[in-house]
């Protein structure tokens, strides 16, 4: 506990401390006998003020990982830090008080309230913590992402791209230490996907916050500092300075290598079974 | 289209349960009444005893009707604004308004037969029951057996078929007629201005419950009980005109409430902005909770005036006043029914609407108790302002009869059915309410808000 609390305060000092760590990390869904391992032991540490990109084929984990490492979901087994916190807690109040002060999340889907204002929405988690809303940098954030002509408009009065944008205004303005993103740019054209990008890579670059995103785009990737592979729910992989081409390859390397082993997994159960 | 409608029946069936119920229900007591009629057409049936059952069925099935329309019209409503999404992506993808109309009115049609196919038997059982008391209170002699006839069948499903329909038509209309990007729109943030002519009707109601007020202090002064067939209904006139002007009333209360409300934080500031955004779901949950009041407080009032009066007379009541009572409590009970069904209805599929907002207020960082008190605020809202709305309706029916049967304004009767009317409406909004946001938060945000 004091421990955690001298990591906690060397990290808001020091930029460059541990963000976030994943110690053997399990979830297994479903119940007894229909079960299915979704993180199957997973362990990261990510440095604070760096932007990690996670690749994987589909059902490999990763949106699980996600909401493990954010508080959204608890991990089965294993333990879960950030900014030198522990994350734990018995139920969802605690789990949100958690991720109020640490975590920023962004979406592929928005997820804006539609009935909120541009600038209600941005405010709307400093409302609920109870924290003082201080507009000046809502508004500020907003004028970052381009947006500052907008504040109240509602969400279905914006296309995509600007959704996308407030939804990252939003996860931003609490100032949190990781900024998660499961597939923000999916549901974007190529165009607004650049933008949404490159705000990620400013908030790490200029504003030394933490950035951890899903994506199966390997040009997105490439505006990462580094890329973990995962595969059936276990990193199998790790690629610094990535480039698009070579973030490709090897996405289709795993492919293949996936296929193989599973193909070897069904070959050894039809021998166990005769 | 027909083909659709019963695969979308047989896929969503929650989403009918309510307007199923209502059909129901309203067979059941229009059979049960109009089998009075059958019963007055027996062999041994004579004078008094005639008058007394044709009036019950005619009286009651009028009501019967009324409340069956509005029920049926309310619910389906609901349920084909739950679905404007489909709505909507059926008309992209190339439906006409005229087969959705289609689509929706034989939803209605064939719930509605099934529904007053169903309802025969315990309308049965609910007529013996009723010629029942009627021989206890000697209202009709003990010789008269029930007869459940032709009559009986005929307008349980004759009523219940047209009423449906009629509610599906003009439900179909209003889903129809808009464009698919403003249904698209309307179905994310649900924002309807009240057209025209609901105002005008509105306005229409209201002066007819103001005409038989006027009539009953005037015209019906010192009748004695009489007053009561021109003071009766001016309740539920009014009640049906202020229900029509509630998404007018739910945006000034919540310009009034604003300021207070915001000082309670964020669970204050998410509740107005939900309420003002959604005025026409807050308008539609209100409307059971005013007609309920109203209806209540109006009859039990007027009953416990009408009562008074007699003790002060010092005359036994007559059968004839014994009968009106009868009747009084029926309609009541009825009343009570359907708007229960209405408001447990309307407040459900709000709430079960709202699982994914919740779930993204929740992403937001609002933890359930949060969620939770936002709703109940929203809800204290709705009770004050359905019961205040309700109140004053009922005052169209209290006032008049007080003044015109004992020349007093101030109605006989306590204070406590006053309250227990009022802590029913709370206790069902409440309990509707708490019971069904819990519910929504059972999923987990992340997959709540999954489209
Ligand atoms: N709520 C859930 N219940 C049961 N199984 C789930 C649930 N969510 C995910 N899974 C399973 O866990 C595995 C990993 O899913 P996910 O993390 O969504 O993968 P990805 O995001 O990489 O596509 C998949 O096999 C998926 O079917
Ligand atoms: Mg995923």
């Amino acid at each position: 506990m004091s421990r955690n609390k001298a990591v906690d305060q060397a990290g808001a000092s020091a930029p460059h401390g541990e963000a976030l760590r994943l110690e053997g990390v399990r979830r297994v869904y479903g119940a007894e006998g229909n079960q299915v391992t979704a993180l199957d032991g997973v362990s990261v540490s990510l440095p604070a003020g760096s932007f990690t990109a996670v690749m994987g084929p589909s059902g490999s984990g990763k949106s699980t990982l996600l909401q493990c490492a954010a508080g959204l979901d608890r991990p089965t087994g294993g333990r879960v830090f950030v900014d030198g916190a522990e994350l734990a807690g018995d139920n969802e109040a605690a789990l949100t008080r958690f991720r109020r002060q640490r975590i920023g999340f962004v979406f592929q889907q928005f997820n804006l309230l539609p009935t909120l204002t541009v600038m209600q929405n941005v405010t709307l988690p400093l409302k609920l913590a109870g924290r003082k809303v201080d507009r000046r940098h809502a508004r500020a954030i907003l004028e970052r992402v381009g947006l500052g002509e907008r504040l109240d408009h509602l969400p279905a009065e914006l296309s995509g791209g600007q959704q996308q944008r407030v939804a990252i205004a939003r996860a931003l303005v609490t100032r949190p230490r990781v900024v998660f993103g499961d597939e923000p740019t999916g549901a974007l054209d190529t165009r607004s996907a650049r933008d949404v990008l490159g705000l990620l890579q400013e908030a790490v670059r200029v504003y030394g916050q933490t950035v951890v995103m899903v994506t199966h785009d390997p040009v997105a990737a490439s505006y990462a500092d580094s890329v973990l592979f995962l595969a059936d729910g276990r990193i199998v992989g790790h690629q610094p300075q990535p480039t698009a081409e070579a973030v490709a390859e090897r996405m289709t390397h795993l492919a293949d290598e996936v296929e193989r082993q599973r193909a070897a997994a069904g070959a050894n159960m039809a021998g166990a079974n005769r | 289209m027909i083909g659709l409608a019963f695969r979308s029946l047989r896929k969503r069936a929650g989403a009918f349960v309510a307007s199923f119920l209502s059909m129901f229900l309203g067979a059941t007591i229009l059979m049960a009444f109009a089998s009075m009629l059958d019963t007055a057409n027996g062999d041994n049936v004579t004078g008094t005893a005639k008058s007394t059952l044709t009036t019950m069925a005619s009286v009651v099935g009028g009501w019967g009707l009324l409340l069956v329309v509005f029920a049926v019209t309310s619910t389906l409503t609901l349920s084909v604004r739950q679905r404007a999404a489909e709505m909507a992506l059926l008309k992209s993808i190339g439906a006409t308004p005229a087969q959705l109309g289609r689509m929706i009115v034989g939803e209605a049609a064939g719930l509605a037969v099934v529904a007053a196919l169903l309802a025969i038997a315990p309308a049965v059982l609910a007529g013996r029951a009723l010629l029942g008391l009627l021989h206890d209170t000697h209202q009709v002699p003990g010789e008269v057996s029930y007869s459940f006839g032709p009559i009986a069948v005929a307008m349980g499903l004759g009523i219940t078929f047209v009423s449906a329909t009629l509610a599906a038509l003009l439900t179909a209309r209003r889903a129809t007629r808009v464009r698919v990007t403003e249904s698209l729109m309307a179905a994310s943030t649900g924002t309807a201005k009240p057209s025209r002519k609901r105002l005008v009707f509105a306005g229409l109601f209201l002066l007819l419950a103001l005409d038989e007020a006027i009539v009953t202090c005037t015209l019906m002064r010192d009748k004695g009980s009489d007053a009561m067939a021109t003071s009766g209904q001016a309740d539920i006139l009014a009640a049906i005109g202020l229900a029509l002007l509630s998404p007018l009333i739910m945006r000034r209360v919540t310009g009034l409430l604003a300021g207070p409300l915001r000082m309670l934080g964020a669970t204050g500031d998410l509740a107005v902005t939900n309420m003002r955004r959604r005025t026409g779901a807050m308008a539609a949950a209100v409307t059971p909770i005013i007609l309920f009041t109203a209806t209540a407080v109006g009859t039990l009032f007027l009953q416990a005036t009408e009562n008074a009066a007699t003790r002060a007379a010092g005359v036994a009541k007559t059968a004839d006043q014994k009968g009106i009572e009868t009747l009084n409590l029926v309609v009541i009970g009825m009343v009570v029914l359907f708007t229960a069904i209405m408001l447990v209805n309307t407040l459900v599929a709000a709430t079960a609407h709202r699982r994914r907002e919740f779930g993204q207020t929740r992403l937001a960082g609002a933890t359930p108790r949060q969620v939770l008190g936002t709703v109940a605020l929203e809800s204290v809202i709705l009770t004050v302002t359905g019961v205040a709305c309700g109140t004053v309706a009922a005052v169209f029916t209290i006032v008049p009869f007080g003044i015109a049967r004992k020349d007093s304004p101030t109605p006989d009767g306590s204070v406590w059915t006053y309250l227990a009317v009022v802590a029913l409406a709370a206790v069902l909004t409440g309990a509707t309410a708490y019971g069904a946001t819990r519910r929504a938060l059972r999923t987990p945000a992340v997959n709540a808000v999954m489209p």
